[in-house]
């Protein structure tokens, strides 16, 4: 078995070097395909996480009735914390949400002037693990004694939530699609590779060799090429992710994009490694069809 | 060694090549199939080493039923099988060396037995000198010497050659038959078709004359014709 795997290496990168213009095609196909579904994987990725954002920063406001102590105060945010899929709970005193507000209107308004006294209530924030929980949470906490009012914008959350179903759905949709046309085109171009070289497959049969043998060097030969490609575009999705980073963070800062180098490095390995996949399964496919056609 | 029992072959698209054909071969025979263009030469040969397979009948190749051989069996029938062509079919871009050992190395031998085997086969056909010499540097006689290299280099008990001389000059024709014989008289058996009279009448040896899918004549130290 050693020394048949020594042919079947010295045979692929033969016929990889033989063919250069066959295979530099066939290399480029896969390079555009896999910068194509990269680049689609990451716009996915980030439209989901700008969902995520969207979603994470909203909260229900629970506002307390007007003079209850600090104790009491202290005792309710432990309770609304202990309320399952609450992830957590910010005190608001009514000092700071009356300065908060003097802050945020107070340019236009002498309010000190207007109001003598401040007329705000304290109140929580409170942030939740799963948007889905939104509606159920704020009629728990409403159900509480000190609890005066609960706010939280339910028709955004429920046009949020749309939107991230219709991310996730047809984002898995289109991947799938972009996975299968990429496979296609691999196929279709890697058969070129092997149709080249219909002859030797014809003398290795008629001389003796097992369908097992022939396919050796062929599939050899598409995982280079597929991880050549793979790698081609990985270096391109890169260059052209890293860039786009750059512009959007700096032109529309307030975009949420995702730089996490872990997923990134997910994404780029999953194109190295589908390159080596569908070149393999190209190669595969081709060599099967050509046997198959030979095969009486 | 070779057995054919009433033989008949019609191709898928109707045509019928083959009519009850009946031929046994034995080990070590020398055999010229003869007859014209069409006759259906090619396809009786290709019966033998399952390139097509027969419409009706049995064909027993070594002990080996052919026709009911599982087809994942195919590869080994055809490493006991050498076969030669009137085109030669070489790689155009692997040296006569490479050629002949592809035959080897296919196999699964290894490097060491290829070698040394490869060199042998060169030897006998007298082509040594050219072993790094790709295909379209030979001239034709050294073509088919290279071919029956590629033939032989398994150590085949059968050879068959279709048309081994229709490209070659009266001169050269008879290099390759004199070769021929002289891989005959190694214990080989060996087939031959051609309709090349004089090389037939020359060499006295059985044949076997078809005509129109039916074999018309067979006649050990024969000629071309009766
Ligand atoms: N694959 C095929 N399909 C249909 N007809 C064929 C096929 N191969 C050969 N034939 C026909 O079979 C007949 C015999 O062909 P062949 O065996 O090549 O004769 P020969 O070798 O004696 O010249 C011819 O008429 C040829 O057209
Ligand atoms: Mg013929």
């Amino acid at each position: 078995m050693f020394s048949n795997l020594e042919f079947f290496i010295v045979e692929a990168f033969r016929s990889f070097r033989r063919g250069a213009i066959m295979t530099l095609v066939a290399i480029g196909t896969i390079s555009v395909s896999l910068v194509i579904f990269g680049m689609f994987l990451l716009l996915i990725i980030n439209m989901g996480n700008i969902v995520s954002t969207i979603s994470s920063k909203m909260d229900i406001t629970a506002y307390v009735e007007k003079d209850i102590s600090l104790e009491s105060a202290g005792a309710l945010q432990l309770e609304l914390s202990k309320i399952p899929g609450v992830e957590k709970v910010d005190f608001v005193s009514r000092t700071e949400a009356w300065r908060q507000f003097k802050e945020d209107f107070g340019s236009r308004l002498t309010l000190d002037e207007l109001v003598l006294s401040n007329p705000l209530p304290h109140s929580f924030a409170v942030a939740v693990r799963n948007p889905d929980l939104l509606p159920s949470i704020a009629k728990h906490i409403s159900k509480i004694e000190l609890v005066d009012e609960v706010r939280y914008s339910g028709k955004l959350i429920d046009q949020v939530k749309s939107l991230v179903d219709a991310v996730r759905v047809g984002g898995a949709a289109l991947i799938i699609l972009i996975s299968f046309a990429t496979l296609l085109i691999v196929v279709n171009t890697v058969r070129l590779t092997v149709l080249a070289r219909e002859d030797d497959i014809y003398i290795m049969k008629l001389v003796g060799a097992t369908n097992t043998f022939v396919k050796w060097p062929f599939i050899i030969e598409g995982v280079m090429i597929g991880v050549i490609g793979g790698f081609v575009s990985f270096m391109v999705a890169k260059f052209a992710y890293d860039a786009i980073i750059m512009r959007v963070s700096h032109a529309l800062p307030f975009v949420p994009v995702v730089s996490d180098p872990r997923l990134l490095g997910f994404v780029y390995l999953s194109m190295v490694a589908g390159g080596m996949a569908v070149g393999m399964l190209g190669a595969y496919i081709s060599v099967s069809k050509v046997l198959k056609a030979e095969g009486e | 060694m070779i057995s054919l029992t009433n033989v008949s072959k019609t191709f898928p698209n109707g045509i019928d090549v083959l009519f009850n054909i009946n031929l046994h071969i034995g080990k070590e025979e020398f055999v010229f199939i003869v007859g014209p263009s069409g006759a259906g030469k090619t396809t009786l040969m290709k019966l033998l080493y399952r390139e097509e397979s027969p419409s009706a009948g049995k064909v027993v190749v070594d002990r080996v039923n052919v026709a009911e051989l599982d087809k994942n069996q195919v590869p080994y029938l055809r490493r006991n099988i050498g076969v030669v062509f009137q085109d030669y079919k070489l790689l155009p871009r692997r040296t006569v060396y490479e050629n002949v050992a592809f035959a080897l190395r296919v196999t699964g031998a290894v490097r060491s037995t290829v070698r040394r085997k490869v060199m042998q086969s060169l030897e006998l056909v007298g082509l040594l000198r050219r072993a790094n010499s790709f295909p379209d540097e030979l001239s034709g006689g050294e073509k088919q010497r290279a071919c029956i290299a590629r033939a032989i280099v398994n150590n085949p008990p059968i050879l068959i050659a279709d048309e081994p001389t229709g490209n070659l000059d009266p001169t050269t024709s008879r290099d390759i038959l004199q070769l021929l014989d002289k891989i005959n008289k190694r214990k080989t058996t060996v087939l031959m078709a051609t309709h090349n009279k004089s090389i037939v009448d020359d060499m006295k040896r059985r044949v076997v004359a078809l005509e129109a899918g039916r074999i018309v004549r067979d006649q050990m130290l024969g000629g071309y014709d009766v």
